[in-house]
């Protein structure tokens, strides 16, 4: 086997290895919900399995010069074997733990599959290159060889793979690559006319096998990820979204869970609230003339739905970071006609660099149903360079209206980076201005709603009216005792919020990394 | 050099073989290398994707551009290792840049971020590229520097190799689990690039030391 030759065993090994951990790390992320430290977790395992796998090779490399000695590439092709035979195993082996005991006990097979790949460099490093002054160089190429190939791998799978396949069509196709490999490896060696025609056998049959079993070891995967935060994957299937934006799904009562979060449901409906839209529907009492409105997340479509009905809003942009929900939203009719709505103008980008990358534009109002505090990234969303930025894209009087989840770092920041704000439920409103409730305004706006020609409380029907009024009563709770389920005047907030609260930063990244030493503001309030 | 010659300066039993091949400051300071280095790509990442955005776009561009330094660097690693005669002291030298870079490496890219809001997506990738390359390419020098300077001692590719990328390798897994676990949240961004950088002016300073003690010998 040439020199040349194995820069491409390299390049496929790199491609195929981090393919897997591309796969993998999707499958623990969706299972974590999204933790800050799945990455780290995952890694972990990953590279002490490549380090193990990497020590474990020297039992191969005893002579000093092997160069050309194509018994190694016996060991060599075994390794490749069994990284892919335990390799693609990691998910369905997940999607069994996450219904038996937690999805991190898969985490150690992580470890013993990356450490077949890392026996692969230093043995092909044995094979191929000579121990003499040339040996750094010729590494250096081989281990270029190796990133290139791991480069391909995150545009290919990453980008290409995973937004056209299932994660299961995905994760059969690299097994298959690799299992050619292993082949390959296997019919170049000097292993004997036996043993490779063996070998080969064995090979193919684990391939057959398992593109045979790809879709019952795959079936309902994100459904059994789900189990373990009290999801039961039983009953009618879910719909499923994957691509490379990220994993939506909808459970039959049509909650959505994104990135394997709760994201909401579908729903504008404020008869049940099951989704506390009446934060959407807050807007028309928080703003006295929300014409031009900024949503960053567009999730579900109900906000949107929501807030482009809102009477006196001219304008609804909204930027979205996964182009999956505009698949979903047609699905829905009580959301679809959001995407047909001339008002609402939809983006698919990053919220944060959007803002960044158009200074000119200001708004009335930015709302922001942002995801769980404690997940990863959602600093870029809390923090107060964050805030900044937004304040920056507010008219004068305009508000910003997010959702803390509760979490007393965002409140402390909210309200330390904006004079002027209040707590309506569990979300913060802040303003450079005075932010005025107006009730008045709301029962108008209330009486005005439509979505689709149809009114959302018919104020002619007694019990929409009873509904109607229920809800305004929210307006009320401003000025009495505080509750969870009610308004909280800024002032107010401040003086109860717990000391340990601190103001978030993208330095310090605090609502991710709390974990157990969650502080949360206001106590005991159901998110 | 040339393999003969190397050949000939090879210990002739396995014992000999062991300790030639792998002194123990080296397997300690490419572990703290090793680490460092994870530290840096955790919380670079981070910095950049609020610079850039935590769509699957950018995170690609970072995650690509990264290896790609670190590929670069191999290469000029390689080269080098063909002509240096003390590639300790190259080593050494890489360790004190990385630190260096380290250190104003978050203020750098908020400054240069500040003024790259405007730019296109291949733009992005190549700004991207330009700020990582002189640390990347730094950290990808360090294995075939390493790599030549055993294989010098030892006339075994392989075992040095394993060895070599063992400990790096373990360094950066124990990385992972630090960044998250303890670095970022007690340290933040900042300080846990600081720690980073401190563990590469420790390396640095070692690899100095050994390399003083070592040049005359032939």
């Amino acid at each position: 086997m040439t020199y040349l030759a194995l820069l491409g065993v390299v390049a496929f090994a790199g491609f195929i290895s981090l393919s897997y951990e591309i796969l993998w790390f999707r499958a623990f992320s969706f299972a974590s919900g999204g933790s800050p430290t799945i990455f780290g977790q995952l890694l972990f395992f990953y590279l002490v399995g490549l380090a193990v796998g990497a020590f474990a090779s020297r039992i191969f490399c005893r002579d000093r010069d092997a160069t050309g000695d194509r018994r190694n590439l016996i060991p060599l092709a075994a390794f490749v074997y069994v990284a892919n035979l335990l390799g693609f195993l990691v998910l369905p082996a997940l999607a069994w733990f996450a219904t038996t005991l937690r999805a991190p006990a898969a985490m150690p097979l992580v470890a013993i599959a990356a450490g077949s790949w890392g026996a692969v460099l230093p043995l092909v490093s044995h094979f191929g290159i000579a121990p003499n002054v040339l040996a750094g160089s010729r590494l250096s190429y081989l281990y270029l060889a190796n990133i290139l190939g791991a480069a391909a791998g995150t545009l290919l799978t990453g980008f290409v793979l995973l937004d056209r396949w299932t994660i299961g069509s995905a994760a059969l196709f690299i097994v298959l690559l690799g299992l050619a490999l292993a082949a390959l490896l296997l019919a170049r060696s000097a292993s004997g006319r036996r043993l490779t025609t063996l070998g080969i056998a064995v090979i193919v049959l684990t391939g057959v096998g398992y593109a045979a079993e790809t879709r019952p070891l795959f079936d309902r995967f994100y459904e059994r990820l789900l189990t373990q935060h009290g999801y039961l994957p039983h009953g009618p299937a879910s719909e499923v979204v994957e691509n490379r934006d990220g994993v939506i799904l909808v459970t039959p009562t049509h909650e959505v869970f994104g990135g394997g979060a709760y994201d909401g449901a579908i729903s504008t409906s404020l008869e049940s609230d099951k989704n506390m839209i009446v934060r959407a529907y807050g807007i028309a009492a928080l703003h006295p003339a929300p014409q031009e409105v900024l949503m960053i997340g567009l999730s579900t479509g109900a906000w949107a739905q929501v807030i482009a009905n809102l009477p006196g809003v001219e304008k609804l942009t909204v930027i979205e970071i996964n182009r999956g929900y505009l698949q979903l939203i047609p699905r829905y009719p009580e959301v679809a006609s959001v995407l047909q709505n001339p008002k609402v103008d939809i983006v698919i980008d990053d919220g944060r660099r959007w803002l960044a990358h158009h200074p000119q534009r200001t708004f009335d109002v930015i709302v922001s149903n942002t995801t769980f505090h404690w997940r990863a990234n959602t600093t870029n969303l809390l923090s107060a360079e964050f805030l900044a930025a937004v304040r920056a894209h507010l008219k004068p009087g305009g508000i910003f209206h997010f959702n803390t989840t509760g979490s007393a770092d965002a409140y402390k920041t909210a309200f330390t980076v904006f004079p002027h704000g209040l707590r309506f439920i569990n979300f913060a409103t802040v303003s450079d201005s005075p932010i005025v409730m107006d009730a008045g305004r709301w029962k108008r706006a209330l009486d005005e709603h439509r979505i689709d020609g149809k009114p959302t409380l018919d104020s002619m029907l007694p019990d929409d009216r009873r509904r109607r009024d229920e809800v305004l009563a929210l307006a009320r709770t401003l000025d009495a005792p505080p509750v969870a389920y009610g308004l909280e005047s800024r002032a107010h907030a401040l003086s109860r919020i717990d000391e340990r609260a601190g103001v978030i930063t993208d330095d310090n990244m605090l609502p991710e990394w709390r974990g157990a030493n969650e502080v949360s503001f206001p106590p005991h309030l159901d998110h | 050099m040339t393999s003969d010659v190397v050949a000939a300066k090879v210990a002739t039993d396995d014992r000999n073989l062991e300790v030639s091949e792998a002194p123990a400051w080296i397997a300690i300071v490419f572990f703290v290398s090793g680490f460092a280095a994870l530290v840096y790509q955790v919380v670079w990442q981070r910095a950049l994707f609020a610079i850039f955005g935590i769509n699957t776009e950018a995170v690609t561009v970072v995650v690509t551009v990264f290896l790609l330094g670190l590929g670069v660097g191999s290469i000029v690693g390689g080269l080098f290792s063909r002509v240096v005669r003390h590639p300790l002291l190259l080593f050494a030298i890489s360790e004190f840049g990385i630190a260096g870079f380290g250190l104003v490496s978050l203020d750098l890219f908020k400054r240069v971020g500040s003024n790259a809001f405007d730019l296109s997506p291949v733009a992005t990738a190549i700004t991207t590229f330009l700020l990582l390359l002189a640390p990347t390419l730094l950290m990808g020098m360090t294995l075939p520097l390493l790599v030549v300077y055993l294989v010098r001692q030892s006339g075994n590719v392989g075992r040095s190799m394993s060895l070599l990328y063992f400990v790096n390798t373990a360094g950066s897994g124990l990385a992972s689990l630090a960044a998250v676990f303890l670095l970022m949240p007690r340290l933040g961004e900042h300080g846990s690039v600081r720690v980073a950088a401190f563990a590469n002016f420790a390396v640095g300073v070692v690899v100095l030391a050994q390399h003083l003690r070592r040049r005359d010998e032939p």
